[in-house]
């Protein structure tokens, strides 16, 4: 097949493997490799098929791209030859475009895309900073997110930011010295520790947006209800996820007195929200997302449970919106204890809304006894363990609503003072006092663990995570002064609290390296170390930074018992989703979900493979493509893998799913112990334990958890494997019974009959056939002619 | 009694603890747990995705969501007026019933995407009219059905049998288990290349649901191979089936030539692909007891590898799949 280049100039020459070739050995360059011809002539055999007879230049370098992306299960060396050649395809353009750092600020502000002040940095002090090395911290994923998404693109979408520029822009976007700045950008370019996705997104922008989330309240009024759709709209817009109490609201019948009519319930105007998001969600970089919260004593609880169900009218389902109930302690007694629920309407109950603890209990006593009495128009008694269970089917069902405790919550409020915490946020990791006037927002980083390792692996470095987490404090803090916030209502809750919330991401990846199993009473102890030194060094900071720039304003117009700080909370355990990706690392305090995967994301889908456990395979020569084949066809699990047994601790390895659902809690439950906002701890469940819910939720209640997260059922049903052998025919054969292969049967065992005799005589052959010997031939060769055996 | 027959509406009703095919019990039971319903999946998110698509990237689009459109019925049809009412046993019944449910859901996820992309309705419905080679696809299944419905094929004869036994292979497998995965490929290569995500979120539940649909075709197959060995007797007739597969992987392959000919699109070329249609007639082929033809024995399109491992979604951005509605 005669193939041919088309040039970016429309000229057209003769396709040549060799010159490819010479490209990919480039790649290779500085890598010292003893196999790249091996390794250049498999990325060269994928592209030959790939290649059609017409490509432009730009596709070669896609199609180049693609073909080594496919190797990456294989070797991880791969995984290092695409981040090269991404690396290759995104600065040769900008190189076009650019001749440093400062022209593309220049451009970028110009445009309008930066903020002018950037320019007042001295420019050269920062780009000297700029190391471009360190791009290869990066792996493949990481970086296809980044070019994706996070990269700063002109007014054409055409990406102008490599990616060094972009560490470098966000730190300017933070720092208030050139020290600073370039303290925060070698962190972010080491990957010692990343930004909340907005911060990154949007610092030094124009759009100015740093906060991660924002939790408002609803009224019991169509005046609130219509401002924070309002409200909402705003957050949405900027890329916030919206966290929003509507315990409020009165129930299905509840009298309204200014109309002489009955209330429709929460769920027709959860509704409107649900539309919001979705009309909003197209526009940005990533679609807007809600939740709403409700304390499961509201007598519309029952249709609120199924708003993410698929069937059913559509106007009670809200399939854009993610739900939570916010459960007080009173009601898990009474499911524990097997005594009934009572539902009640806010307008009639309204102290319920915001007393917790014994208050609650007390006044939830209080009405039902009224409502015992015939005193209350709305309320309903339910068994409360029908309830819990029909709670439980739903989060397995529909992956909501997820479960978070308002009394955890609020027993550990540094502010009572200044309200109630009303709700958590839309990945439940946020734990700060709003109301409806004051709607929180929360700015977040988070530190991976796995670069705060010494050396020999011993332990966890703590003299570089101290300067870390000190680092984090001052930018966050600093942030919290120059953030754009969309509502005043979200802009006086920061300057009366200035709340930050700093997590972690990277710990079972850390845990490998310290040869630690993540399902062990060990990981559980490092844990609880780990998030005790978080809260001694962050707040010694802050109350250092309080001397410096003032502790919170509410502090000083309450009473409270501890020194002043400068931020009421600081620490919030997030999931890190997307930030992990680019860090290349577990993702928060959870297990690697498998130790081969595919993740979906907004870029596309790619496989995800455990690296530490790639590396350490490597290490000991045991690393083959046959053993990678063999990982996949387990799902990713190498428990079952006899060839490793003794060879590697397995037991570092396992996968989410394989990790008791108690230890996940447990490990939550110990970093919870020092976090002072919560930790969002989604819960992995293997589809045998399902029966096992009921316990398992208790369970986190029983150990203090804040809150839950998602809930994963792996599942049991799935495709036909598409790149590996399944044998669907069994044993039987199909059209394999033709004839023609019976006669061939008959042949061979004439032949085996021969064999016998000669080997055993006449005698014994005779008597195998016809069954007369006690029990069958242990002999392979006389069992294939004994009747019985056949 | 056979596993097809002459029934009447008496014949069939009763289930037993102790099932005489209990694969059919376990395959209901499977799909019954793969069931989901479009609306779980957004796909409005991806009309951006849509509109950005060049001109052959959205032709490849607009016929594979035709090609499905238009087929997803008409395999119910061929259960429905074809097989189905020769099936003896309750729990093939609800296999096979349960793959005809299941087929709706598939028509009314295309009408979905039809409805949500402002897609020309008729020009979707009619492809597999005026696309000269996808007419061909279509034709080869309806002629072999049309030839046993309403009773004109007599399940007590050998050769009745053997026209049922064509229309099933026919149906389930080359229709199902080698077209539908040509256009897969087309789907799964698009979000390779991050478009039409949530499209294909959908597309991956279709292939869970597809593979197991084969999997009623192959053990209908080869339980009715089992029962009427005379049917193997029958060189010319195995000989035939074997053809009819290598047949359809010649007019799936002059179909692919036309809409990928000389470029690649989303990534994937010509080449590639008819390395994957061999590749994927070849399991087909051994499935039912035949020796492989084209000897590939790796799937070329790699990135295929991401529907054969765990998945974990980033719910906030895009339609997860991992959901249980059982």
């Amino acid at each position: 097949m005669q193939r041919i280049v088309i040039k970016r100039d429309g000229t057209v020459e003769r396709f040549q493997m060799k010159k490819l070739v010479d490209a990919i050995f480039a790649l290779l360059e500085g890598l010292d490799l003893p196999d790249d011809y091996e390794i250049v002539f498999k990325v060269a055999k994928e592209l030959d098929l790939k290649i059609p007879e017409k490509v432009t230049t730009e596709e070669l370098d896609y199609l180049v791209l693609k073909a080594i992306e496919h190797l990456i299960p294989k070797n991880f060396i791969y995984d290092t030859l695409a981040t090269r050649q991404l690396l290759k395809i995104i600065n040769r353009r900008i190189d076009k475009r650019f001749n440093s750092f400062k022209e593309y600020l220049n451009y970028a502000v110009e445009e309008k895309l930066l903020k002018p002040e950037l320019l007042n940095f001295d420019l050269e002090n920062l780009e000297n900073a700029i190391d471009y090395k360190r791009d290869y911290n990066l792996d493949y994923f990481g970086l296809s997110t980044l070019k994706d998404r996070y990269l700063m693109k002109d007014r054409n979408f055409e990406t102008i930011e490599k990616p060094q520029w972009f560490f470098m822009r966000v730190a300017m976007g933070i720092g208030n010295t050139e020290d600073e700045v370039i303290k925060i950008y070698n962190k972010l370019s080491n990957l010692e520790y990343l930004h909340s996705t907005p911060t990154l997104f949007n610092s030094g922008t124009l759009t100015n947006q740093y906060s991660s989330c924002y939790v408002n309240v609803i009224d019991d009024s169509l005046d609130s209800i219509m401002d924070k759709a309002k409200e909402t709209a705003f957050l949405a817009k900027y890329a916030g996820g919206v966290g929003t109490d509507v315990t409020r609201i009165r129930a299905t019948g509840s009298k309204i007195h200014s109309l002489n009519a009955k209330s429709s319930g929460i769920i027709p105007f959860i509704k409107i929200f649900d539309t919001i998001v979705n009309a909003i969600q197209q526009g940005g970089r990533r679609r807007s997302s809600q939740v709403m919260y409700l304390q499961p004593w509201h007598l519309d609880v029952e249709a609120f449970l199924d708003l993410r169900e698929t069937t059913g009218n559509p106007y009670f389902r809200t399939p854009s919106l993610n739900t939570a109930l916010w459960m007080p302690d009173e009601l898990m007694r009474r499911i524990k204890e097997g005594e009934p629920i009572y539902l009640f309407d806010p307008a009639e109950c309204p102290k319920l809304v915001t007393a917790w603890g014994e208050e609650f209990k007390k006044e939830y006593e209080k009405c039902i006894e009224k409502a015992e009495k015939g005193e209350l128009n709305l309320w309903k008694k339910i068994d409360s363990r029908d309830f819990y269970k029909k709670y439980l089917f739903k989060l397995a069902k529909t992956g909501h609503p997820w479960l978070t405790f308002k009394d955890r919550h609020n027993e550990k409020n540094p502010c009572p003072q200044y309200s109630v915490i009303n709700s958590s946020n839309l990945c439940t990791e946020i734990s700060i006092p709003n109301s409806p006037e004051s709607t929180a927002v929360c700015t977040l980083a988070s530190v991976n663990l796995a670069k705060h390792i010494k050396e020999d692996k011993s332990d966890f470095d703590w003299d570089k995570l101290k300067d870390t987490l000190e680092t984090m404090v001052v930018a966050l803090d600093n942030i919290l002064d120059k953030n754009f916030y969309p509502s005043e209502e979200s802009r006086k809750n920061t300057m009366d609290l200035r709340p930050i919330g700093i997590g972690v991401m990277g710990f079972h990846e850390a845990l490998i390296k310290l040869g630690i199993p993540y399902d062990s009473e060990k990981a559980v102890e490092t844990a609880r170390k780990i998030a005790k030194f978080m809260r001694d060094i962050t707040y010694t900071k802050s109350e250092e930074l309080a001397k410096e720039r003032g502790a919170f304003p509410h502090y000083y117009q309450a009473k409270y018992d501890y020194p002043p700080r400068r931020n009421a909370v600081l620490l919030a355990v997030a999931p890190t989703a997307s930030i992990s990706i680019i860090a290349g690392t577990s993702s928060s305090i959870d297990n690697y979900f498998s130790n081969i995967f595919s993740r979906d994301t907004l870029s596309g889908k790619f496989i995800v493979i455990n690296k530490p456990l790639m590396q350490q395979l490597e290490e000991k020569g045991l690393w083959s493509e046959e053993l990678a084949e063999k990982i996949k066809a387990h799902q990713g699990s190498i428990q079952y893998i006899e060839e490793l047994e003794g060879k590697i601790d397995k037991s570092l390895y396992k996968t989410a799913y394989e990790v008791s659902p108690f230890r996940q809690i447990d490990i939550a439950a110990a970093f919870q112990e020092y976090i002072d906002q919560a930790v969002s701890k989604s819960l992995y469940i293997e589809e045998d334990l399902r029966d096992k819910m009921e316990e398992i939720y208790m369970y986190a209640w029983e150990k203090g958890l804040k809150s839950t997260y998602y809930c994963f059922i792996d599942k049991t049903v799935k495709g036909e494997k598409y790149t590996m052998n399944v044998n669907k025919r069994g044993e039987r054969r199909g059209f394999g019974l033709a004839r023609k292969e019976e006669k061939q049967l008959e042949k061979e065992l004439e032949e085996i009959e021969r064999q016998a005799r000669e080997k055993y005589g006449d005698e014994v052959v005779e008597a195998v056939k016809s069954g007369n010997i006690e029990g069958c031939p242990t002999d392979p060769l006389l069992a294939k002619i004994c009747p019985s055996c056949e | 009694m056979a596993f097809i027959g002459k029934t009447s509406v008496r014949d069939n009703i009763r289930l037993s603890e102790t099932p005489k095919y209990p694969v059919f019990r376990e395959l209901y039971t499977k799909q019954k747990k793969a069931v989901w319903f479009p609306e779980e999946l957004n796909i409005q998110q991806d009309v951006l995705d849509y509109k950005s698509l060049t001109p052959t990237e959205k032709d490849l689009f607009d016929s594979a969501v035709g090609y499905f459109a238009s087929s997803e019925l008409l395999v119910q049809n061929v259960l429905g007026n074809g097989f189905f009412p020769v099936l003896t046993d309750p729990y093939a019944k609800m296999s096979f019933s349960t793959q005809m449910f299941m087929e709706n859901i598939h028509s009314d996820f295309f009408e979905i995407i039809l409805n949500s992309f402002d897609m020309d309705r008729r020009k979707v419905y009619n492809i597999t009219l005026e696309d000269k080679l996808l007419m061909e696809k279509q034709e080869l299944i309806v002629r072999a059905v049309d030839r046993i419905t309403y009773g004109k094929a007599d399940p007590d004869t050998l050769e009745g049998k053997k026209q049922i036994l064509t229309s099933i292979l026919l149906n389930n497998i080359i229709q199902e288990g080698l077209f539908f995965y040509s256009a897969f490929a087309h789907f799964f290569a698009m979000k390779d290349t991050g478009k039409m995500k949530n499209v294909v979120s959908g597309v991956e539940l279709i292939l869970i649901d597809e593979s197991l649909h084969l999997q009623n075709g192959i053990e209908a197959i080869l339980t009715i191979v089992e029962e009427n060995p005379q049917i193997v007797d029958d060189y010319h007739f195995v000989e035939n089936i074997r053809q009819t597969i290598i047949d359809a992987v010649e007019l799936e392959l002059n179909y692919l030539k036309t809409k990928f000919g000389g470029t690649t699109i989303f990534g994937v070329s010509y080449n590639e692909l008819e390395k994957y249609m061999k590749y994927i007639a070849d399991r087909r082929l051994v499935e039912l007891g035949f020796d492989p033809q084209f000897g590939i024995d790796q799937n070329p399109l790699k990135f295929l590898q991401k529907e054969d491992v765990k998945k974990l979604t980033n719910f906030f951005e895009v339609s997860s799949t991992e959901y249980t509605n059982f």
